[in-house]
């Protein structure tokens, strides 16, 4: 830390609780170590080193401890890349990696090399045999990092895979296999739930979990931690009632019978839409109980036809819908619209109707991480993030000094009054210095965003590469060039993590032309509603030391200054009228900084809430899968047995022992399975209106965490039923039980959504407070005096309400 | 009952908790006992003894004692309800805070600082009046409260008690946020039912010397639970309207969908309105009691403990306010629209104006019941204890006095401890506080999944 004012604030800070992100423990003097070590490596020839790496795995399964041998190992891992890669792990690496060991998540720039650093922890812990589990961003990621990163592990004598969308189940067994696995936190996700629905000891892929590394720690564990992973099975053949509505939809009038909330994505049947509705379609009351169903599928129509937009939220391609995840503006594979949204984009389109799902089980990306029994991270951003990351995961944060500081400029914000002088600006801007040749990157809030502006900049004679590639190495590769001479590169923020953008691009010639043009400029077009995002987008310049400079453009319109009501903030008389010019105000600028943290502040606040709901599901899949796996492995009489002693008694002379118990097995499993989706869709259900518990001052969530335990039980003796009686009334012969004419199968086929709800804002709960309005019962005797005033109050709202009726 | 308590304190965090929310009590309770400095004791303690039936010894209740010792403490955590009060009516009434209301956590938390700022302006004031009527009250025998009035005691007496009020406040916040329970609830809860043993010893005392008849005794234990069960029933009472979502297909259900509904409570306004027409019937007994005039006096006399008159006041006081305090916290409209806003409906009713309106027939309805109970809870310990003195009414008082019996006119001197308002606080916070430990215990303890048969909380 520096000396001076810095440092006392440092401390004030520590003192008040705040973390020390700094402090590398005694990892300098294992450096040091492993420095000395190295010579003596040097020496050993490629055989003697592999032995030496046999001779450390076999000390750590006999019990080791492998802070012993941490240095050793190290010193090995050094050296080994260095005669692989050809690559020598920089100091700051190996401090990386001594911390990850450590169970922290580093947070280390932009360009230092992270996937090498995360060799050492997952050396350490695939000595043990137990299967290290790195997390990478994305399959490209995945593929290359295990392809480049394994022949190191290969030479220490582990073994290393990786997993990717559409491998065979047997792939994924070898590659779970290995002592080290490269596979994105959504497949390995994917692959637990799967194993949820397996009949057979034999289906299941992963291990049972030991270590995980999670690359670009901060959009896992935080940004996307609430994306529930979902496994759906086919339930049925679809009904045609999708394509009537659709139909239906397209004959309303925008204006009269329908009402559309663009701020918070709702779309709705207005008095008038009703009534014609009800005429069209004769169907009486369309709120009544009965017309719910018909209900829901007019308002997806709605819906699907008003606020989808076709090559901007999906696309059509091969006769299917494939969604446009809005934050990276890639085609994202599997991942569905809920329920009957679905149907209702496809009867839209006019394309077959897919098969109608139904969830069989559930995990939120969070949880599933905090399945790990240890858990290490790595990202470019973690600090601002710290808090949260300790309290949800345990894991503490810590900062790795920069191998060679970097010399990037932040410019300050340019900050204007509306969105067009914002963009007029952006583009003279971007004119300006792309003349001299210098790269941009140009990182936008939307994929709308960028399109808009790359439009604008072609008009006057710019071209630009968008990055909207439609797969992750394609991206990769137009990334990699950003830094390239003369480029002009627009993205959106999430775009091409993992690829690092060296200056000169793939041409190394005229790397230095560029570093004297001042290196890459990042030109951020929105404040995005975390800080870290936007140093996301900064750090794409000066890696490893190279020059850079980054700013903002924002405008008083941008969303998250709308949304967050920023304007409010700012008192009136500093708040000029529209202008061209930027404004140089230290309060507006001030504010803004304020806004994004207090919605920083919300969406933590949020994230904890939501991460309160679904622990409770999380928990109780846990016993789920704990009483399959049981039964998996299970082979004498089980709970039948008790429950219908008498058919087990029959069975059991007619088929013999064995054939009864994987009857049996079968029975309890479907059972299981199709209770537990049942479940599922009860706990959606209730989730869906818990809020309106708060109108009676009761807390939703202690109310939902006893419904849930009502529900769960439900479901317990629902399974015990229903088993007893499939049990008494199938077939069941010396082969065993024709499970496709008893209807026993299970379905198989998954898909992903994103759940995109929070009812949690609702103003009326405040004002009620629940407790405090009863306790609140103390207040007056003291305020016979405020009673006057309040008297009066009354009578003025009295007055109000009469007018507004 | 002890496995439940076996349950608890086998969970660390949950019993980490209950410790936390016992010793903030505990501080709490000291608190309430340690006097501001400047007051003659023995000269208060004779003052107290003769104001029991006032406003004063009314509030003296929702103080835990403290006020009556002057403890440092003494203004408790009513300013800081007084002042949540007051910013909740006034978030209906002033756009400004009905718009900071609406807009989100950010609002919120502006409104929670307004509310903290207006406690502590509160506080002040309320010390000042209390400095400044210490210094002039004299007991009845004419000694002076405070030895030594002057500007000195007045400044430390407003420090201490705001001071105090800031700290019961925090201690508060942090039980909420620490402990279990909601502590501003807590809080007034511990100091109602600190008197409990007090007033068991007591009873026990009466029995033993005599003045207590077994049969008195075996009525108020038995009336004791009777009314307990009564506002345990009535508090849980609500009417489900049932609510339905559009928006998504959930499958093909075999169950479900009774588990979505708008919950409204038969006593919505919980004791609020009690505490409304207490204020307000007590007015005149505090202002006579504080001016020497004859004409007051009467007055008082006609409407006090017991007389008929106090009794249909006190009633109708209650039903109005349940009225007035609901029609504040509650608004058909914004419910309706928070409803239509999440693609909620009622079944068969159109949404925005005719749900709003449905709400508020349903809405209506209840509250009178609700109105009723209230009412009826908080006159029946009174009437047990004094009766109706009916023979004070003109014409025919005296024959009424003769005909009706003895323990209609005279009561039964049957001394509820907890009076009605104590009484409804002490059962809701008890149950919502159950409701919260349970939550906690199911969340941490999966096995305690299993188990049927729990104590439900206040509104399950």
């Amino acid at each position: 830390m520096a000396p001076g004012s810095s440092s006392v604030r440092h401390r004030l800070e520590l003192w008040n609780g705040g973390l020390d992100l700094h402090d590398l423990g005694d990892y300098r003097r294992r450096m040091a170590e492993i420095d000395r070590l190295e010579p003596r490596l040097k020496r050993l020839d490629d055989n003697t080193l592999r032995q030496f790496s046999q001779r450390l795995a076999s000390q750590a399964r006999e019990g080791t401890s492998l802070d012993e041998i941490v240095e050793e190992a190290a010193a090995l891992v050094r050296e080994a890349a260095w005669r692989i890669l050809g690559q020598r792990p920089f100091g700051v690496q190996v401090l990386a990696g001594l911390a990850m060991h450590d169970g922290r998540l580093v947070e280390m720039a932009t360009g230092e090399g992270k996937t090498l650093a995360a060799v050492l922890p997952a050396y350490l812990g695939g000595l043990f045999g137990r299967g290290v589990h790195v997390l990478t961003f994305n399959d490209y990621l995945a593929h290359r990092d295990a392809e480049w990163m394994g022949p190191i592990y290969r030479f220490l004598g582990l073994s290393a895979g990786w997993v990717g969308e559409g491998m065979s189940r047997r792939e994924r067994q070898e590659a779970y296999g290995c002592d080290v696995t490269y596979v994105t936190a959504k497949e390995a996700g994917f692959d637990l739930l799967r194993s949820h629905l397996a009949s057979e000891p034999e289906d299941i892929v992963h291990r049972p979990f030991h270590l995980a590394i999670v690359d670009e720690a901060d959009s896992i564990l935080i940004d996307e931690a609430r994306v529930p992973l979902v496994i759906a099975g086919v339930l049925g053949s679809p009904e045609e009632t999708p394509y009537g509505l659709a139909e239906l939809v397209e004959r309303l009038d925008p204006e009269e019978h329908f009402a559309i909330d663009e701020y918070s994505r709702n779309i709705e049947l207005t008095a008038i839409g009703i009534d014609r509705v009800e005429g069209v379609l004769d169907c009486g009351n369309l709120l009544a109980a009965e017309n719910l169903a018909l209900l829901t599928g007019i308002n997806c129509a709605l819906h699907a036809k008003v606020l989808l937009r076709r090559d901007v939220d999906y696309i059509v391609r091969d006769g299917r819908i494939q969604l446009v995840d809005e934050l990276t503006g890639r085609v994202v594979e599997d991942r569905h619209w809920p329920d009957g949204l679905q149907a209702a984009l496809e009867a839209k389109e006019g394309l077959k109707l897919r098969p109608e799902g139904r969830v069989l089980s559930s995990i939120t990306l969070q949880h599933f991480i905090r399945l790990y029994p240890k858990l290490a991270g790595m990202t470019a951003t973690a600090s601002p993030a710290a808090e949260e990351v300790r309290r949800t995961y345990g894991i503490d944060v810590v900062v790795i000094p920069q191998n060679r500081p970097s010399i990037r400029v932040d410019h300050p914000d340019v900050i204007f009054t509306h969105r067009l002088a914002k963009h007029r600006a952006l583009v003279e801007e971007i004119g300006r210095i792309h003349a001299t040749g210098r790269p941009i990157l140009v990182g936008t809030a939307s994929v709308k965003e960028s399109e808009e502006l790359a439009a604008l900049l072609r008009q006057s004679g710019i071209e630009t590469q968008i990055l909207n590639a439609r797969n992750d190495e394609m991206e990769a590769a137009i990334i990699a060039e950003a830094g390239a001479l003369g480029a002009v590169t627009i993205s959106t923020n999430m775009a091409g993590r993992g690829t690092d953008i060296r200056l000169g691009g793939a041409d190394e010639r005229t790397r230095e032309d560029v570093v004297v043009l001042g290196g890459l400029y990042v030109i951020g077009t929105n404040r995005h509603e975390s800080l870290r995002i936007d140093q996301q987008l900064r750090g794409r310049a000066g890696r490893q030391g190279d020059p850079g400079s980054s700013r903002f453009f924002i405008s008083l319109e941008d969303d998250l200054i709308v949304r967050y009501g920023v304007r409010n903030l700012i008192p009136p008389k500093l708040l000029p009228q529209e202008q061209d010019e930027p404004l140089d105000n230290p309060v507006i600028r001030r504010e803004i900084a304020r806004a994004q943290r207090i919605v920083e502040g919300q969406n933590i606040e949020t994230r904890k809430t939501l991460c309160g709901y679904s622990s409770v599901l999380e928990e109780q899949r846990k016993i789920v899968q704990q009483r399959r796996e049981d039964l998996l492995s299970s082979r004498g009489p089980g709970r039948l047995a008790e429950l219908s002693p008498g058919r087990f008694e029959e069975l059991s002379s007619t088929v013999g022992q064995e054939v009864l118990a994987e009857a049996e097995r079968w029975i309890m499993l479907f059972q299981f399975d199709r209770f537990w989706s049942e479940h599922l869709a009860t706990m959606a259900e209730i989730r869906e209106g818990i809020h309106l518990r708060r109108v009676s001052g009761q807390d939703p969530f202690a109310e939902y965490v006893l419904l849930a335990a009502d529900a769960f039980s439900d479901m317990e003796s629902q399974v015990e039923e229903e088993a007893v009686r499939t049990f008494e009334a199938v077939t069941i012969t010396e082969e065993g039980l024709d499970l496709d004419k008893e209807g026993l199968k299970g379905p198989s086929s998954t898909w992903t959504y994103l759940i995109n709800d929070d009812p949690f804002r609702d103003q009326l709960s405040m004002a009620l407070g629940g407790n405090v309005a009863f306790a609140a019962g103390a207040a007056l005797p003291f305020t016979t005096g405020p009673l006057l005033i309040l008297w009066g109050l009354y009578k003025r709202y009295f007055r109000d309400r009469s007018r507004k009726d | 009952m002890i496995e439940s308590f076996r349950n608890i304190l086998a969970i660390p965090e949950l019993r980490k908790r209950l410790m936390f929310t016992f010793g903030l009590l505990a501080v709490y309770r000291i608190g309430c006992n340690i006097p501001t400095p400047g007051i003659d004791p023995q000269a208060l303690v004779e003052f107290m003894a003769a104001m029991q039936n006032t406003l004063l010894g009314f509030v003296n209740t929702f103080t835990g004692g403290s006020l009556k010792r002057v403890a440092v403490f003494a203004l408790g955590i009513m300013p800081y309800i007084t002042s949540s009060i007051i910013l909740q009516l006034l978030t209906v009434v002033w756009p400004y805070l009905e718009k900071l209301s609406k807009e989100g956590e950010l609002g919120r938390r502006k409104i929670t600082q307004y509310t903290r700022y207006l406690t502590m302006g509160i506080s002040l004031v309320q010390s000042a009046g209390i400095s400044l009527w210490l210094e002039k009250t004299t007991t009845p025998g004419g000694a002076a409260l405070v030895p030594h009035p002057g500007w000195g005691f007045r400044v430390i007496t407003m420090l201490t008690l705001t001071t105090g009020c800031a700290f019961v406040m925090w201690l508060g916040e942090q039980i909420t946020e620490r402990g279990v329970g909601n502590g501003i609830s807590l809080i007034i809860f511990a100091g109602i039912v600190v008197g409990l043993p007090g007033a068991i010893v007591n009873t026990i005392g009466g029995l033993q010397s005599g003045t207590t008849s077994v049969l008195k005794m075996l009525i108020l234990i038995v009336f004791m639970f009777a009314v307990v069960a009564f506002i345990v029933y009535m508090e849980r009472a609500q009417r489900r309207i049932p609510v339905q979502y559009a928006k998504r297909v959930v499958g093909r259900r075999i169950y479900g969908g009774q588990n979505t509904y708008l919950p409204l409570r038969v006593n919505t306004g919980g004791v609020i309105p009690v505490i409304f027409a207490s204020s307000v019937v007590m007015i005149p007994t505090t202002i006579a009691g504080m001016f020497q005039n004859e004409w007051l006096r009467n007055i008082a006399d006609a409407i006090s403990w017991g007389q008929p008159i106090y009794y249909v006041l006190y009633a109708s006081a209650i039903i109005f306010f349940s009225y007035f305090y609901v029609s504040i916290i509650f608004n058909p409209a914004d419910t309706a629209e928070n409803l239509r806003k999440y693609g909620g409906f009622i079944p068969g009713i159109r949404s925005g104006r005719r749900t709003a309106e449905y709400i508020d027939r349903v809405l209506t309805r209840l509250t009178l019941i609700g109105a009723v109970y209230l009412a009826a809870v908080s006159i029946l310990p009174e009437f047990l204890l004094s009766g109706m003195k009916v023979e004070g009414l003109p014409f025919f008082g005296p024959t009424l006095d003769a005909v009706l019996p003895a323990w209609f006119t005279q009561g039964m001197g049957i001394n509820f401890y907890f009076g009605g308002t104590s009484l409804l606080i002490v059962v809701g916070v008890a149950m919502d506080t159950v409701q919260q430990v349970e939550s906690q215990l199911v969340m941490r303890n999966y096995e305690g999944f299993m188990k049927r048969g729990r104590i439900r909380g206040r509104r399950g």
